[in-house]
């Protein structure tokens, strides 16, 4: 029976963690790009999360400048693309338009929300300030994660203290121990029921499922009472217990951040935090409730012993916690200021606090008032009260469980190629590039006090210096495109090899500040796929697309290199190119300008094709042609 | 053939002079404004902190051929120098003794980094207002000395400040746990006391 529950158990595990990807859906690309300049209006607009989002409860609207919704209000997930939504776009003119989109996570119901812009044969307007990207919590929330932990660490903690620590010596203790497991089915059902109120008619479905177990778990917890002990004996009815604790901390887990990042190694390590974290505090409740009224006209060295035994289940449970608290923390933070500057961080400090008092109060229980119980001496209410700071202390690990769940971390998932955050004079800036590949790239910063975004910066500019060969150093100066983001386009970075990017930030009043970042800059997988050697004898064309992965109406470069069989550039030749594809688009003339490109190089400004595969002939004046494929995507 | 090689040499000379005073002026934004041609950097580069230094501003009137150098600018255009997005520092143009149309602003820069020279007033009877930042393709930043200190390195002044900043938030943060522990100590001796005299 119980192999079978364990088979269960691991099943569901395996189940639910498949469509598990992410705590909070972030932008990760989109078409059209963020900031792309169209020739032709799109007819749908698709943006790629981080995560699968719940379509349900996610939006994505296009509206022009003056916040006109200008789609057609039919956002879908996208079949053939993963995490992707889709709306559809109807006939607009040319103008800058700005797509703004809410995610509602599958995982555990969090919102997130964004905005990016495109334009029409017009300037891109600007993006306005849309807010916190993830709203704060509900109180509703708040108390409902609170609720939902304290019946997991009651009904677990209860059990294992009950099954391990001291049996209920008589009727009383069971009687208590009995309205201990009513008030932990009870705050099981309640906090679930908080949670489904608060997400109210846009739960997604995962997270409902989950949210009925934990329910279900209280539930069975609160009818095993009402069996007959002579068909569940009390032994069994605990076992049963600790399951149902067990398995509510699980659904918990698999609401949690770990299961946002899909590793099954996260999901294994926080379990083991929560189910430590239950046993240790729902122990303290069990051992202040169930045994101490008892133990207090007893002997004291029985008091003595049981605290004996206790403190060494909760020396492995705080092992147990510190260890797998301090991975989290690593996997889940990005510098050691945000315990101090981000709304996670200040709720994971809160609980890193109170489990220090615990641990206080927890060495005087073992090292102070146990061993002077055990020498026959009374300390008892020197204990009674030691273990009644314990479980306030706990209250508020809870409290302060409930906000860390309910927070983004500071780490966060995105299609940024290259992330890295410093922390410089008290300023966070964050650099990320859309892609590693060389040539021309979208270099985003951002700029924040605390999480708080920094607008109105005076200038952001961005340095490059390659670290392989003096290649000088290039300038980029940022503009800002929403709060605290500013973006560069340009192609400094030209070579393969790795580049030193100097992000210079100046804020009125104070000295500039400089943050130093190292971005490889390397060939990637299906590269070559875009650069191209065509033999047109007595040439070699050199071909490459820029950017290196076009995207449907987006103007795009194709660039030819023209040598002969020595490898020296081929200068004055009429280089044309013709299209053949999904669609139709005129032939083209190449543009060869030695002074700019340099000699031998020729380039065709294409200002837009269609999605799909492409094959375009160019043709050198006195010599033959070639093909070219390109494939253009959505 | 002695004179042979020493003109060679004195040619090599005047050769480089020209090579290496043409590098210099590299370094320096040029740009137009209106028939003016501005030439804006730091008058030694590169440019270290915590040594005297200049601007080096040259302005030539392009309409005629050669270019005229502009004279008499100290008394008509001022300027200033800022550093990253701290208050301006005004500095005194003063014309180069011996060079028409040279004009100097001294100032020893603190700080690494970015700097621009704001200048503006009237070259003849034009209205100017022109920023120029330091950078690539421009003038040189800032440079620090480290690497060229031997043998003992010696921080500059910015670097200082931030030291004793540093260090006067590490004792802040003392005395703040000192009080803290002179709390929790005094309030453990009271226990202390209130239980002894219980237990008696």
């Amino acid at each position: 029976m119980r192999g079978l529950l364990a088979a269960l158990v691991a099943a569901s595990v395996l189940i639910l963690m498949g469509g598990a990807a992410a705590a909070h859906a972030n932008y990760v690309k989109s078409n059209p790009a963020s900031d792309a300049r169209l020739t032709k209006p799109p007819t749908d607009v698709r943006v790629t999360f981080s995560e699968t989002p719940d379509a349900h409860g996610s939006d994505v609207a296009v509206l022009d400048v003056n916040a006109n919704r200008v789609d057609k209000h039919d956002v879908t997930l996208v079949s053939d693309e993963p995490n992707t939504l889709r709306v559809s776009v109807g006939a607009i003119g040319d103008g800058g338009y700005i797509v703004s989109w809410t995610t509602v996570s599958a995982v555990d119901g969090h919102e997130t929300k964004g905005a990016f812009a495109f334009a029409i044969n017009a300037p891109l307007p600007a993006i306005k300030d849309i807010g916190p990207s993830a709203p704060p919590p509900t109180a509703l929330e708040i108390a409902g994660r609170a609720l939902s932990y304290a019946g997991m660490a009651v009904l677990t903690g209860l059990a294992f203290f009950t099954m391990f620590i001291r049996i209920p010596a008589d009727d009383a203790e069971s009687q208590r121990e009995r309205r201990l497991v009513i008030v932990g089915g009870a705050a099981l059902v309640a906090g679930s029921a908080l949670l489904v109120l608060n997400q109210g008619t846009n739960i997604p479905g995962r997270l409902l499922l989950l949210l009925a177990l934990r329910a279900f778990a209280g539930v069975v917890a609160l009818v095993s009472l009402a069996v007959p002990p002579r068909f569940l004996p009390a032994d069994a009815r605990r076992e049963g217990i600790a399951f149902l604790g067990l398995a509510a901390g699980l659904t918990a887990t698999l609401v949690s951040h770990a299961a946002a990042s899909g590793d099954l190694g996260s999901v294994a390590v926080d379990y083991l935090h929560v189910t430590a974290i239950s046993i240790w505090s729902g122990g303290v409740v069990a051992f202040s409730y169930v045994a101490m009224p008892s133990a207090g006209n007893a002997d004291p060295r029985q008091l003595g012993a049981t605290i004996w035994r206790f403190s060494l289940t909760a020396l492995v449970a705080v092992a147990v916690i510190i260890s797998t608290g301090t991975w989290a923390a690593f996997d889940r933070l990005v510098l050691i200021e945000d315990l101090v500057e981000t709304p996670y961080g200040i709720a994971l400090l809160a609980k890193i606090v109170l489990l220090g008092g615990l641990l206080a109060l927890g060495a005087l229980n073992l090292l102070v008032w146990g061993p002077r119980m055990r020498r026959g001496l009374t300390s008892s209410a020197q204990f009674w009260r030691g273990v009644m700071g314990e479980t306030a202390l706990f209250a508020g690990v809870l409290v302060a469980a409930a906000f860390l769940t309910s927070f983004a971390p500071p780490a966060q998932a995105n299609g940024a190629a290259f992330d890295e955050t410093k922390h410089i004079s008290g300023i966070r800036i964050e650099l990320l590039t859309a892609t590693t590949l060389p040539g021309r790239n979208r270099f985003v910063v951002r700029v924040q006090q605390g999480l708080t975004p920094i607008s109105g910066a005076e200038k952001v500019a961005l340095r490059f210096t390659m670290v392989e060969h003096d290649m000088g150093e290039q300038e980029l100066v940022a503009t800002e495109r929403a709060p605290g983001e500013y973006v560069a386009e340009g192609s400094p970075t030209a070579m393969l090899g790795t580049w030193k990017v100097q992000v210079i930030v100046r804020l009125a009043g104070r000295p500039d500040i400089t943050a130093l970042f190292t971005v490889p800059v390397s060939q990637a997988a299906g590269q070559e796929a875009t650069t191209k050697i065509i033999a047109i004898p007595p040439y070699q064309l050199i071909v490459f697309a820029e950017p290196f992965q076009p995207q449907a109406g987006a103007p795009l470069t194709i660039n030819v290199v023209v040598v002969d069989a020595k490898g020296d550039p081929v200068t004055g030749k009429k280089v044309h190119a013709t299209f053949s594809g999904p669609a139709t688009a005129p032939p083209l003339d190449a543009v060869e300008n030695t002074a700019e490109l340099g000699p031998g190089r020729y380039r065709f400004t294409v200002p837009g094709l269609e999605a799909g595969s492409w094959k375009i002939t160019i043709s050198v004046s006195d010599a033959g042609s070639g093909v070219y494929d390109l494939e253009v995507t959505r | 053939m002695t004179r042979l090689i020493s003109l060679v040499a004195a040619a090599t000379v005047v050769v480089s002079s020209f090579i290496i005073y043409g590098g210099t002026a590299a370094a320096h934004e040029r740009r137009m404004v209106g028939p003016y041609q501005f030439v804006v950097g730091w008058l030694n580069e590169p440019a270290y902190v915590g040594l005297m230094n200049s601007l080096d501003l040259r302005v030539t009137d392009t309409r005629v051929t050669p270019a005229k150098a502009v004279e008499g600018l100290e008394k008509t255009v001022t300027a200033d120098v800022q550093s990253g997005g701290l208050a301006p520092l005004s500095l005194t143009v003063t014309a180069r003794f011996g060079t028409a149309g040279a004009y100097n602003g001294y100032v020893m820069p603190t700080a690494t980094g970015t700097y621009i020279f704001h200048i503006k007033g009237k070259v003849e009877s034009l209205d100017i207002d022109e920023k120029f930042e330091s950078g690539p393709g421009r003038f040189g930043d800032i440079e620090p000395t480290t690497a060229l200190q031997y043998p003992n390195k010696v921080p500059a002044a910015n670097e200082i400040g931030t030291r004793l900043g540093d260090l006067q938030s590490g004792v802040d943060q003392t005395r703040l746990l000192s009080g803290a522990a002179v709390v929790i100590g005094v309030i453990a001796l009271g226990a202390a006391f209130a239980m002894s005299r219980r237990r008696a």
